[in-house]
């Protein structure tokens, strides 16, 4: 054999032998992650996905963050803030930070960052709204002004969506933050390929459902992460996923539900079950086609009482999750005092035939997906068959997401399933979504326009008051929100799913966090 | 010969236009919203942000003035800006069709090789031991669903005897070639990196086995039918009694008339698998076209769906004019009179 080929052998030999060698991996500056990315933008005032705020937290800093106890809020870019009595003004003093450039992070940069987020009109558009003034006193002092009490406030600025962008260097590139952004604005291109963030990495490559690559950023003005380079790739499915575990591949597996994680065999890799604030739930319409008249509060009581939860968290997610009592999840303010719905077949029996509905058939709509582990088609089947020992008959119709929306909007069915993940940690985000006030989100999807069938006046009430309050004030008033949309019984929660954290052994510092997902900058090798 | 595919080739544009039309009609008819991909579900309930990306996007304007505006951009060969990725259409194919190139020429390759070998030997040892193990390995592949072979050799090749590479092109640690051709082998190569060529190649071994096993299974099947037709023929028997060897007889006259129908399969089968290899790349995290194709049709992403629409046509329209042009080598009774 002659000298070229029998090298060429041996190089090709020994790429493929260093490639299944798990020693590879243990020495690597590189954290690799598996995951299913769901990124819809990397402009932090346009992105709104799971994968979007892992990777917000890591490049681009909030004023204030979430602490691992996941319910203090703690400085991050600012140092320190004051609020006015009536939860009104907020000061923000900021820290010696600098962005990834080398410039200062000033007040300016803070100030436009929150005037682009509001007027992008973008999906965490939200986070902003009543947003009245944004002002910078001196380059180290930001000053905002919203419309009504609002202590909800500061947990809404620790979002990742809500990250500080280097305005300088955005501009430079095609985004605006005035009036004019949501038709103006051409950046976002550039944030798919570039960053612009004072967090501890920054973006280095992105190719859409392949790969996301960070590189360290070594102008950072905190402590230094561990890891020179982050890679997230794309791995799918849950089997898969736990396989490049197995394998050394990757480093962290981000989507491996309960039951793939007890076929794991290897000493190698590391799982852990924790708690979640993700729900899903079954929702109901009123206002869908011909339904005013069927399904009234008393109809949907007892639908609700039909459901054996406890069967349903064995069924979903193999015991390997929670209860959870209203839309807000356990652990956010006002749930302690709440207590979760329990099953009572021969009363919702009772309930239906005082209403005249003994024969009712219903036709469910719902996303045909998996979400947090859960298979909607499997939950969906559960209720199915709890309905059906009261006499009702439901119909399962799993759609794809485009033909579900178009269809939900229309009032097609009566009965739908969706989730909700905590975007920061409070609990008014949730009322502002579920709750029964009148130009609400899911008012107006519960009602298809006849806002009279579902609206609960003493909501908006309760809302006001809930945001003028702090403390122990208003975890009493958001258990009184938690009742009363209890009591509207559109919104019936069914599972709050635990969340595996998969990883190699030789990884510490994966946890999860409510506002931020999995605080990359924590992570290092033993 | 050469006029019949200079003809052929001129078709092609108008071809790919009138798909391209049908395409955009039929996904801007067909029941769902749009914004599936562009509005999160969580914010589609707000009017303002709603009207804000309608806008963006063009879909606050009419059908036939969308159409217009389509036909206008795709003649100057933009594709548009996909929903789903907020990137060139055309950038995002230009990303992913190399991927899935690579793949299927490889397992198409793989598959005709061993597909061909396999069904000359069977029908050449008919009823012996060996023609039925090949027929049920052609069996087994032609009939097991890709999402299990493809699962249960990563998981006993990789995981378990680790003697193949996990998903994904390369090590996720591995920076990838300098883009030439988009084929990592080839790129690799340019490059003079050997080892990364070893490693490209491995990552590539166990998807294109699976991908080619299916392959492997139709062609087998057909050229042994084939050969066994051919062989009880009279011009079989005519150049037995010539004198001609058996092997002549199988290789020189039954194979060549074998090839017809395994031509038109390989022809359909490869233009199939350029948007049809979606559970392969979902499996091994390959990132290619099917899988893009299927993620823009389930949201509906117009621009991502017209473009996939091209890319497959002209996969269909290339691989029918190379067929035809096989056939007149593989048969000199076809003849193209231009």
């Amino acid at each position: 054999m002659n000298t070229p080929i029998r090298t060429g052998l041996a190089a090709l030999l020994l790429g493929a032998a260093s490639f299944v060698s798990p020693a590879a991996a243990q020495d690597s500056d590189t954290l690799v992650i598996a995951r299913s990315m769901d990124v819809n933008s990397l402009d932090p005032s346009r992105a709104f996905c799971d994968t979007c705020q892992f990777y917000l937290t890591a490049v681009y800093e909030t004023l204030v963050t979430l602490d691992a106890d996941n319910q203090t809020l703690v400085p991050n870019l600012a140092s320190e803030w004051e609020v006015n009595d009536d939860f009104t003004e907020f000061t923000f003093m900021l820290k010696d930070a600098t962005f990834a450039d080398g410039s200062p992070v000033e007040a300016s940069d803070v100030v436009w960052t929150f005037e682009r987020l509001k007027n992008l009109k973008g999906s965490p558009s939200f986070l902003m709204d009543g947003l009245t003034s944004a002002e910078a006193v001196d380059a180290k002092t930001v000053k905002f002004t919203v419309d009504a009490p609002n202590s909800e406030f500061l947990n809404k600025v620790s979002a990742p969506y809500a990250g500080i962008i280097n305005a300088e260097v955005a501009q430079a590139n095609g985004a605006i933050g005035d009036e004019t952004a949501a038709e103006a604005d051409k950046a976002e291109p550039w944030f798919l390929a570039n960053s612009a963030g004072s967090g501890p990495f920054q973006l280095s490559a992105y190719s859409p459902e392949n790969e996301l690559r960070l590189s360290r950023n070594d102008q950072y003005w905190g402590e230094a992460p561990a890891f020179a380079e982050v890679v997230v790739t794309q791995i799918t499915d849950a089997v898969s996923q736990l396989q490049a575990l197995e394998t050394g591949q990757v480093d962290i597996a981000m989507q491996i539900d309960p039951d793939t994680a007890q076929s794991s065999r290897s000493p190698d890799v590391t799982t852990e079950v924790v708690p979640s604030y993700n729900f899903v739930y079954v929702g109901f319409i009123p206002g869908a086609k011909g339904m005013a008249e069927v399904l009234t509060p008393e109809v949907r009581q007892a639908l609700a009482l039909a459901i054996d939860y406890d069967g349903m968290l064995d069924f979903t997610v193999g015991g390997n999750g929670k209860k959870i009592a209203a839309p807000i999840p356990n652990g956010f303010p006002g749930t302690a005092g709440l207590t979760p719905r329990s099953q009572d077949v021969e009363k919702a029996k009772q309930m239906l035939a005082d209403a005249g509905q003994e024969n009712l058939s219903l036709v469910a709509g719902y996303p045909n997906d998996n979400i947090y582990g859960v298979d909607f088609n499997i939950m969906m089947q559960k209720v199915q068959q709890d309905w059906a020992a009261i006499g009702v008959n439901l119909e399962l119709k799993p759609l794809t997401w485009a033909v579900w929306r178009d269809e939900l909007a229309a009032g097609e069915w009566p009965v739908t399933a969706v989730y909700y993940a905590p975007d920061y940690y409070g609990s008014g985000q949730y009322v502002a979504y579920f709750g029964m006030i009148d130009g609400y989100p899911w008012t107006n999807r519960a009602s298809v326009g006849q806002p009279d069938l579902v609206v609960n006046p003493a909501e908006a009430d309760l809302y006001a008051q809930a945001l003028a309050a702090s403390g122990d004030e208003a975890d009493a008033l958001y258990t009184q929100l938690g009742e009363e949309m209890m009591k509207d019984t559109i919104i019936v929660p069914l599972v709050s799913p635990d969340l595996v954290l998969a990883y190699r052994s030789d990884i510490e510092g994966v946890r999860y966090s409510a506002c931020c997902n999995l605080p990359l900058a924590e992570i290092s090798r033993k | 010969m050469l006029a019949y595919i200079l003809r052929r080739l001129a078709a092609i544009p108008f071809l790919l236009l009138g798909v391209a039309s049908i395409s955009f009609l039929l996904s801007q008819t067909t029941k769902g919203d749009p914004l599936a991909a562009l509005v999160p579900e969580r914010m589609m309930s707000n009017p303002e942000i709603v009207e804000a990306v309608r806008a963006q996007w063009g879909l606050d304007q009419p059908l036939p003035v969308r159409y217009v505006i389509y036909l206008g951009n795709l003649v100057q060969g933009d594709l548009g800006t996909s929903f789903t990725t907020r990137r060139p259409v055309a950038t995002d194919i230009a990303e992913r069709l190399p991927a899935t190139l690579e793949l299927v020429i490889c397992a198409m390759i793989l598959g005709t090789i061993m597909g061909l070998t396999l069904g000359l030997l069977s029908a050449r040892f008919r009823g012996s031991v060996f023609d039925g193990t090949a027929r049920i390995f052609a069996l087994i592949g032609s009939s097991l669903p890709i999402f299990w072979s493809g699962l249960i050799l990563l998981y006993l090749l990789s995981v378990r005897v680790s003697i193949v590479p996990g998903t994904g092109r390369l090590p996720p640690r591995v920076t990838p070639p300098p883009d030439v051709t988009g084929f990592y082998t080839v790129d690799a190569l340019l490059a003079g990196d050997l080892a990364l060529f070893g490693q490209a190649l491995a990552h590539l071994a166990l998807p294109a086995f699976v991908l080619g096993w299916a392959v492997t299974g139709i062609i087998t099947r057909l050229t042994r039918s084939s050969l066994i037709e051919g062989l009880s023929q009279d011009w079989a028997r005519t150049a037995r009694a010539k004198g001609a060897p058996e092997r002549v007889v199988l290789i020189n006259h039954a194979l060549r008339n074998a090839l017809i129908p395994v031509l038109t399969v390989l022809g359909f089968t490869f233009a199939y698998l350029i948007t049809g290899a979606v559970l392969t790349e979902a499996i091994f995290a390959w990132p290619g076209i099917g899988s893009y194709a299927v993620r823009a049709a389930a949201s509906l992403d117009y621009p991502a769906i017209g473009g996939v629409t091209i890319v497959g046509s002209m996969a269909f329209l290339v691989a029918n004019l190379l067929t035809d042009i096989a056939y007149a080598w593989a048969n000199p009774r076809i003849r193209v009179h231009s």
